[in-house]
């Protein structure tokens, strides 16, 4: 294991060079927070990291949760890391004082996020999903509902979940059958089954509070008809004790990866007696659960940043110290080895690696701070606008590309990266979910074009271009930053074009042939939103060179530069080849026969 | 019960140290509370939740010695003096005049440290505050227990341990597994920066040893790879061990 699993320089860069975390203080919702603050809340989630998190990452993998007296066991560790966190305060440190948070801005706790996830992914999902579960509640619950679940959950002794879903219905939520009477008493009966739900119940903590959807009786077909619910394992007695409620836990899958978070397999009401408490008003569930989703979905793009930073950090480390072959232009063989990072091709690779997880690392800020400043109500419409254009490029850039850089990484160290020796393989399974989880990458493309692009008159669209345009136009000032200015400035007209070459397949042709090719749109989409990353990251360590910085801190601007030069040179011109191919492809995989699959 | 904490900050254990002109490099290291000064820090914190009192963290340093402090009172210290010293190569006499100095003007019932500094590792300063202050001392503590007016102390001694009793007040060092120091929670680290620092500036003092010379260690040197057939090879080691490595075959 390389003794780096994220890099404190690179995040200092991005809170206060790049997006000056310290600005958001001004408002009244941040005032008490400085940058003394927000470095200690990064010092101490570092130092756990360090000294808890990191060093229980392989064992995590080595000892999977098992199915015991009808929940999953899971490490000691959980636990201790769940209380850890309620303690702290990590789990609801967002929230308003009047709530019992400490309204720290969602820069700061993405950042949080990252670290937790870069030195265990497994363990970091649980305080996250309960934070998730959590908002809910605080946002649309009920003053009863408050008061009886938020505090043993912020607490960490009750571990959040979202259950959406079921055998029959995984991305397409319309189609879940999970139902709820209303019994008049202030409950509902629950029944159905619910499949996949991450820490959905375990050992770590005394109790787990679903947020489920569920359709109630009668309601309208569809994703109109859905509801939210909470669902507890125990639920409170009319004499306030609790009570076992009727939902069970009747297994856990043996996943591939991310092993140190099961997923479980849930029944409810199979004694009639599984009682719900909805949440908000009738029929709204879906609409509320995207709230909770939005967040899921920025979360598992933070997390897909972290283990793909964990795994160029294990690469970077072994290509140092690994000697292995020599350079073309030694033909002497009796001349020693070099270490693999002299070779350029194992360049290449790492640069790759550090592209992707630094800028999208960087998108995913971005999105905070757009979030942050809708929350204390700056320009609250066009921020809102830009996060929702931007959520599923943060979930899926990273989930995607974070792929291809742990196997990056992996291809880095050779043979032993594909052995249990080094723990790249494990980071190649751990992210291998990212971009199947929290709505799979279809599910984002076709939300991204089908939804986002179009959403108000395209004004989520264009507000993303005018961004972009503006970092473009600071950029263009700088003549050593011009041409990947104007690479970016193209790629923008790019897509202006296959967008509205798109709409028009949409009026001609219908949505199945608008739609076919989102994903395609989505990665263009995505390549140029961490171009623009780049753009903005290669300004600031433009200007900061021009201060005379000391050797470190040359280097690590250089460096910036550098890998900001590969992701325009490398990666950038392949939304070329995706519009070219959107524009080109002709509804040849919707129109296709799907007989022609058969062979017989 | 009063307890006074000395904390010490040091570069970060994680931190790659470079040398610039003979002195170590800060630029980009990160600082934080010397590792062993921390585990004091939660022992006074468990003694005040236990029995009441206060906590005062008491650092001498340069002017970001303040955020070692701050990462104590984010623990649940109540308050800080901070000592400003402005020569870094200020020696461990000099530092425990005025950390002493400053401790009697405390009058704290209780003075922890840790029993040695993650830097330079003189472990000096808390027997010299003892020494100055004319106070019990005991080293290397694994386990503190407080009765009316004195402590026992368990501490490490080479090959077991020794059980000590001190009178109180008196200066105690205390060992990593004393116990194991909690992360700051949010509220905590809210609260520390409304908590006080007292700044003083150090007593005048005249440093009676000084540094030198530093030096990194040595670089690891690669190792020797002996390809072959196990008889040549054999021989291949056993002349490399003796004709480079130099080792003496004692007859």
């Amino acid at each position: 294991m390389a003794e780096q699993f994220a890099s404190k320089r690179n995040i200092r860069f991005m809170l206060y060079e790049v997006f000056n975390a310290e600005e958001l203080t001004q408002y009244e919702f941040y005032q008490d927070h400085s940058r003394e603050t927000f470095d200690m809340i990064i010092d101490t989630i570092w130092k756990m990291g360090v000294d808890f998190l990191y060093p229980l990452y392989q064992e995590l993998d080595k000892n999977p949760p098992q199915f015991v007296d009808g929940q999953a066991k899971v490490h000691p560790a959980t636990r201790q890391f769940m209380r850890m966190c309620g303690e702290g305060g990590w789990i609801n440190a967002n929230w308003s004082y009047e709530d019992g948070g400490q309204q720290v801005p969602l820069l700061i706790t993405f950042v949080n996020s990252l670290i937790m996830a870069a030195a265990n992914c497994g363990l970091s999902g649980f305080p996250a999903l309960t934070t998730g579960a959590a908002n809910l509640i605080l946002n649309f619950g009920s003053q009863e509902l408050k008061d009886l679940y938020l505090e043993k959950m912020v607490s960490g002794e009750w571990q959040g979940t979202m259950a959406l879903t079921e055998p029959d219905a995984g991305s397409s939520l319309a189609d879940i059958k999970t139902t709820a009477v209303d019994t008049g008493e202030g409950y509902y009966k629950i029944k159905g089954q619910k499949i996949f739900i991450s820490a959905g119940d375990t050992d770590a903590t005394d109790n787990t509070i679903h947020l489920m959807l569920a359709k109630i009786e009668g309601a309208p077909p569809g994703v109109r008809g859905i509801s939210l619910f909470v669902v507890p394992k125990y639920r409170y007695a009319k004499d306030g004790s609790l009570e076992r409620n009727d939902i069970w836990c009747t297994g856990i899958e043996h996943k591939m990866g991310f092993k140190g978070s099961p997923i479980c397999t849930l029944v409810m009401g199979e004694n009639n007696d599984c009682h719900g408490y909805l949440v908000g008003e009738p029929h709204m569930g879906l609409s509320y659960m995207f709230q909770m989703m939005n967040e899921a979905r920025i979360g598992v793009g933070i997390a897909a940043v972290g283990k793909a930073t964990a795994a160029y950090y294990d690469a970077l480390e072994y290509t140092k110290q690994r000697l292995q072959g020599r350079k073309p232009s030694q033909k002497d063989p009796t001349t020693p080895q070099v270490p693999l990072i002299e070779h350029a091709d194992i360049r290449r690779m790492l640069l790759f690696q550090r592209a992707v997880c630094e800028g999208g690392l960087s998108l995913a800020l971005q999105l905070s701070k757009y979030v942050d400043l809708a929350k204390v109500g700056v320009e609250p419409e066009k921020h809102e606008l830009l996060v929702d254009f931007l959520v599923p490029i943060v979930k899926t850039f990273p989930s995607e590309y974070g792929i291809l850089s742990t196997s990056a990484a992996m291809q880095c160290l050779g043979g032993y990266g594909y052995c249990q020796d080094f723990p790249v393989e494990q980071h190649f399974r751990d992210i291998r979910i990212d971009p199947i989880h929290e709505g799979t990458s279809g599910i984002q493309a076709q939300d991204l074009l089908g939804r986002k692009a179009t959403m108000k008159n395209g004004a989520a669209y264009r507000l993303f271009m005018e961004e972009v345009k503006r970092t473009i136009a600071e950029a263009v000032e700088i003549p050593e930053l011009k041409p990947q200015a104007e690479a970016l400035a193209k790629g923008l007209e790019v897509m202006d074009d296959v967008t509205a070459y798109l709409l028009n397949v949409r009026k001609e042709k219908g949505p199945e042939e608008f739609l076919a090719d989102a994903n395609l749109y989505l990665e263009m989409t995505g390549l140029l939103a961490i171009g623009w990353q780049w753009l903005l990251q290669g300004i600031v360590a433009y200007r900061a060179l021009q201060n005379q910085p000391s050797e470190g801190d040359t280097k690590f601007y250089r460096g910036k530069l550098v890998t900001m030069k590969y992701f325009f040179t490398y990666e950038l011109p392949k939304a070329n080849t995706l519009a070219h191919v959107m524009k080109t492809s002709q509804g040849l995989t919707a129109n296709m026969d799907i007989s022609l699959f058969d062979e017989e | 019960m009063k307890i006074a904490v000395c904390v010490k900050q040091t570069f970060d254990t994680e931190a790659k140290i470079v040398l610039k002109d003979g002195k170590i490099s800060g630029d980009g290291i990160n600082l934080i509370i010397n590792p062993y000064d921390e585990v004091a820090v939660e022992e006074a914190i468990r003694i005040k939740e236990k029995q009441g009192g206060e906590v005062v963290v008491v650092c001498a340093g340069g002017d970001r010695a303040t955020e070692a402090i701050r990462q104590a009172l984010a623990m649940g210290a109540d308050r800080g003096v901070h000592i400003k010293v402005n020569d870094p190569d200020v020696d461990e006499y000099a530092r425990a005049v005025m950390l002493a100095e400053v401790l009697k003007e405390q009058g704290a019932d209780l003075i922890l440290c840790g029993h040695v500094a993650a830097d330079d590792g003189s472990s000096q300063v808390p027997t010299r505050v003892a020494e100055i202050l004319g106070l019990p001392h005991a080293n290397v503590v694994t386990k503190l227990e407080l009765g009316d007016g004195k402590a026992v102390c368990t501490r490490e001694v080479d090959g077991g341990m020794e059980v000590m009793e001190v009178a109180l007040p008196a200066v105690i060092t205390c060992q990593v597994s004393l116990n194991e120091p909690r992360y700051p929670s949010m509220k905590g680290i809210m609260q520390a920066k409304k908590k006080p620092i007292a700044n003083v500036d150090a007593v005048a003092v005249e440093s009676k040893a000084k540094i030198i010379e530093l030096a990194l260690p040595a670089a690891k040197q690669a190792g020797k790879k002996i390809e072959g057939e196990p008889e040549d090879t054999g021989k291949q080691l056993a002349e490399w061990l003796l004709n480079e490595v130099k080792v003496e075959v004692k007859q």
